[in-house]
Formats: structure tokens, C-alpha cells, sequence
């Protein structure tokens, strides 16, 4: 059985020693802007979403329309669940800052109550920091949950037999941009109808006469 | 987990006996032997952490060695801290009312200007201390020179060039000039010299001990300047980079005399109470009012909105 694995060793690598023999490939290895398949930039660190806060645009020039401020916030390690989180972050998405806060003041959550505290200092930092002019101007572009660092314990079963307990925790990041939230767009049944013909009348008709 | 470990251990010491009787019966017989072979259990990859430590929180390691009696030697980490400026500035110069407002060929103009060239005599102390040990100081060259300082420190804040302007400013300085401004851009440009600087004060306090001298000239400087600074987000904060101002300054400059490789630096600068108001920044800023009890109206409260008061301050 030894004997018979290194021979269908021998004939893989001649195999692959072949594939590289051939020119084409030896043409990709020759060109010098295709060596970049290998990982250039370096860094452990995983807190990038504070780091889009230190991002410096260049001066807009008079014509150019004004450019919307934007404020990265986050909270790392709140000992609450990233799935319930979800539901939250996903309810203020969209809507602006005020509505937000109203919103998450009189809900029963308890991550509501963290969740508030992350915007209102998100705010005062845009109002403070970033140059926004006026604290009601901003709406929540951005709002998401992901896992935390969990701690693990012991949980008891009968018999002897244990189950690993995750003590769940979860980051929560928000984007406030300045202005009045986007509005989705509103479709008539006008339009959807004249979208369907539309559809219908752009069908390629193949092998037809 | 132990009951099964158990019964795997009995079984094999039965089937090692059964088979030891068949082969030696006499010899083996009287020793009999245990073969422990422990057949391992199931390895479990994670081991829970935490087990036995519930009780074990207040070790000392440190209290435990001193109660031992060995000792270590403590290495004492000294770190020297030099200061090479000083806190503040000391006895500032007060400019005369209406310094720049006044033309020099009218009655009050020529008043001002005698005045300002017969300096006082602490001044002229000053500058012969200054001159005892730095041979090179001149009151006439001194003034050009803290201009060239001036405009290239200013670049080098555009720039954020962070070692050029540690060389061109002291400490005290440089906290006071780029605060907040770390992630904005500044436009920056010395248009020209209204009028050639002019060295009208100086002074030569000593920090700590007695001998630890340090020069502090103050230089009138009047030129026109542009100044536009820039949000993050690339929109305009402050000022207009076409508009050029009309500002008179005066700029204190230091150095620290006892260090032979010392170097003149901008410390700080005056701006006079009767100086005019500076532009209002391109924004809306929300002065906090009073607090608002349910029943009170704002409208009702004679409120005043506190206005700066116009002090002249040195920074």
C-alpha cells in the first residue's frame, strides 16, 4: 500500500510540474505587476471602525456640492447578544437620530438602554468634533451587531456530563451622516405596470423568423 | 467517566489472570501481577477552565516572598525630564492703545513711536543679559530673523511636519497651535510685511534655580495674511484663501540661554484687547441657556446672552 501511494505521489507531481511547464503560465510569472498575489499589508489589529473616523478628505473646491459629515461610533463587549442586538439595530436603520432615540427610550430591550447611550455620544461627538452645525441634522446610515469575545463555563448536566457555556457578548457599531434621512422611493402601480410591458416588449425572441 | 475507567481496568486484570494461569501456573500464582494498563478515556480537546480555582482569588506574590524573607533588589527607574521652555510668559508686554491705528506723521503718531524707541530699561537689561550669552543677538537683525521663524513654523503647521515644527516652536507652543487641528487642513499663506518687525520688549526670566536663565524678546510684527482652514470633510471652516487680512501681532520668541545648543523658538503671542473682532466661524454654535423648569417659558425669563468679555490675552 506504500509502495502504491508514492507512485500516485510521483505521477501528481509530474502532473503539476507539467502544468507549470507550460508557457503561458511562465508568461503570468514574467510579469512583475502580477506578483501582488501575495498579502502586502500587515496589521493585527481588528478596530477599524474607529479608525474611519481619523480619515482626512481634501478641501472641496466652491463648485462641488457639500459633502455630508459622517461619525463612526462603536461599542465593544456589551454583555448582551448579538442576535437580539440584531433586531434593534436593524429597527433604526434608516431612521433619523431623534426617531431613533424616541424609539429606543421606550422600548423594553435591554440593549436599547446601551443602544441610546451609543448614539447620544455618537452625537455629541459629531457636534463637538466633526463639524456638524446642527445635533437634529443626522440620520443613522449604518447601524449592526457582531459577535464579541466570548467567555466560556461550565454548565452541569446529570451524570457526570457537562456542556460548555458561551457568555455571549457583542460590538455594536453605528455611521451617522449629516442631513435628513433618504426617502425610499415611492412606486405607483402606474409605474410597476409600465415596467412589466417594458419587460415584456425587451424579450429577445431566438430562432424566430 | 471513573465507573467505566473502572470497569475496563477489572476486566483486563481478569483476562490477564485467566491467561497467566494457563501459560505458569506455580510462579505467577504468588505474585500476582496488577498490569495496570490504563486504557485512556475519550480525550476531550476542550478542558473547561475554572475548575478548581472558585476559591483561590487573593494571592499576593509579593506578600508571600516578604513573609518568606528573600528579597530583590529594586532597580530604581529615574527619567530625567529636561525642560527646555518655560511655562508662560513671563511680565507681557501691554501694547499702547490704537498701536497700528495711528499714522506715524500725526502729533500722537510721533508721540507713540518716541516712546516706543526709548524702551524701558528692564528691556535693555534684558537684551545686554541675552547678549552676554548668546554673542550673536542683535536688536536689529533679532527682528527679521523671529519673522523667518514665524512664517516657516506656520508652513510647517500647514504641512503638519511634526519634528520641523517641534524645532521652530517650543513645548508650551505647540499644544496651543495644533489643537483640534490634527485632522483638518489648514491654508496658510504670508502675503507681505505692512511694516518691518520691531523688537519692543524683552525679558530674561530664570526657571527653578537661580542661574537657569531663559530670553524671551517680544517682536512686533504688522503684515497681511490669508488664512483658510478646512473641515474633515474638506469644507470651509474659517476664513477665505483669496481674502487677505490685515494682523499685527506680537510674537514672543525664546531661548534657552543656558544651553549652548539652544535655538531661538516662537513661545507665544499677544493679542491686544482693543484688537478688532475676528471672523465669525462658518457655522451656527449653541450657547446653552438656563435650565427650563416644566411650567417656565424662555421667552418670559429676562435672560442675557453672555458676551465675550474683550481682555487681551496672551497665548
Amino acid at each position: 500500500m506504500a509502495a502504491a501511494g508514492t507512485g500516485s505521489g510521483f505521477v501528481f507531481v509530474r502532473n503539476v510540474c507539467g502544468l507549470f511547464r507550460d508557457s503561458s503560465r511562465l508568461a503570468v510569472l514574467a510579469r512583475p505587476q502580477q506578483l501582488s498575489w501575495f498579502h502586502s499589508s500587515s496589521s493585527l489589529s481588528t478596530k477599524n471602525w474607529e479608525k474611519k473616523n481619523l480619515k482626512v478628505f481634501p478641501p472641496q473646491l466652491p463648485e462641488e456640492a457639500r459633502r455630508p459629515a459622517e461619525v463612526h461610533h462603536c461599542r465593544r463587549q456589551i454583555k448582551y447578544s448579538k442576535d437580539k442586538m440584531w433586531y434593534l439595530a436593524k429597527m433604526i436603520r434608516g431612521m433619523s437620530i431623534d426617531e431613533a432615540v424616541a424609539q429606543l427610550e421606550f422600548n423594553d430591550k435591554k440593549g436599547a438602554k446601551i443602544m441610546k447611550e451609543v448614539l447620544l455620544e455618537a452625537q455629541e461627538m459629531a457636534v463637538k468634533t466633526h463639524n456638524v452645525e446642527y445635533k437634529s441634522n443626522l440620520h443613522v446610515a449604518e447601524s449592526f451587531s457582531s459577535k464579541g469575545k466570548y467567555l466560556k463555563r461550565i454548565r452541569y448536566h446529570g451524570r457526570g456530563m457537562f456542556g460548555i457555556m458561551d457568555k455571549v457578548y457583542c460590538h455594536y457599531f453605528v455611521k451617522l451622516v449629516e442631513g435628513p434621512p433618504p426617502r425610499p422611493e415611492q412606486k405607483t402601480g402606474l409605474d410597476q405596470a409600465r415596467e412589466y410591458v417594458q419587460k415584456l416588449k425587451d424579450r429577445t425572441v431566438i430562432h424566430s423568423l | 467517566m471513573a465507573m467505566s475507567m473502572r470497569r475496563t481496568l477489572v476486566g483486563l486484570y481478569r483476562g490477564a489472570r485467566y491467561s497467566l494461569k494457563n501459560v505458569e501456573s506455580s510462579v505467577e500464582a504468588r505474585h500476582p501481577l496488577p498490569l495496570v494498563l490504563p486504557v485512556r478515556t475519550k480525550k476531550r480537546y476542550f478542558i473547561p477552565p475554572a475548575v478548581g480555582m472558585k476559591g483561590k482569588k487573593h494571592e499576593d506574590p509579593e506578600a508571600q516572598a516578604r513573609a518568606a524573607g528573600i528579597v530583590i533588589q529594586q532597580q530604581f527607574m529615574e527619567r530625567p525630564i529636561n525642560i527646555a521652555c518655560t511655562a508662560g510668559v513671563f511680565d507681557p508686554y501691554i501694547p499702547p492703545e490704537g498701536d497700528a491705528r495711528l499714522s506715524t506723521l500725526s502729533k500722537e503718531g510721533l508721540k507713540q513711536r518716541t516712546e516706543q524707541i526709548r524702551q524701558s530699561a528692564a528691556s535693555q537689561l534684558a537684551i545686554r543679559k541675552i547678549k552676554e550669552h548668546d554673542s550673536l543677538f542683535s536688536t536689529k537683525t533679532f527682528a527679521e530673523q523671529a519673522q523667518e521663524i514665524f512664517i516657516e513654523a506656520h508652513r510647517a503647521l500647514t504641512q503638519f511636519n511634526k519634528e520641523k515644527l517641534h524645532s521652530l516652536v517650543t513645548e508650551r507652543c505647540y499644544p496651543e497651535m495644533t489643537r483640534g487641528n490634527r485632522h483638518k487642513t489648514i491654508r496658510w499663506s504670508f502675503v507681505e510685511s505692512l511694516e518691518p518687525p520691531r523688537v519692543v520688549h524683552a525679558r530674561c526670566p530664570d526657571m527653578v534655580t537661580k542661574g537657569n536663565l531663559y530670553g524671551q524678546v517680544t517682536v512686533r510684527v504688522h503684515s497681511k495674511q490669508t488664512l483658510a482652514i478646512y473641515d474633515r470633510f474638506g469644507r470651509l471652516m474659517l476664513g477665505s484663501e483669496e481674502q487677505p487680512k490685515d494682523v499685527l501681532e506680537y510674537l514672543i520668541i525664546e531661548r534657552h540661554l543656558m544651553n549652548p545648543y539652544g535655538r531661538w523658538r516662537l513661545h507665544g503671542k499677544i493679542v491686544p484687547s482693543w484688537a478688532p473682532a475676528k471672523d465669525p466661524v462658518i457655522r451656527t454654535i449653541l450657547i446653552p441657556g438656563p435650565q427650563l423648569k416644566p411650567w417656565e417659558e424662555y421667552d418670559t425669563l429676562n435672560h442675557e446672552v453672555p458676551k465675550p468679555a474683550a481682555v487681551q490675552w496672551y497665548k
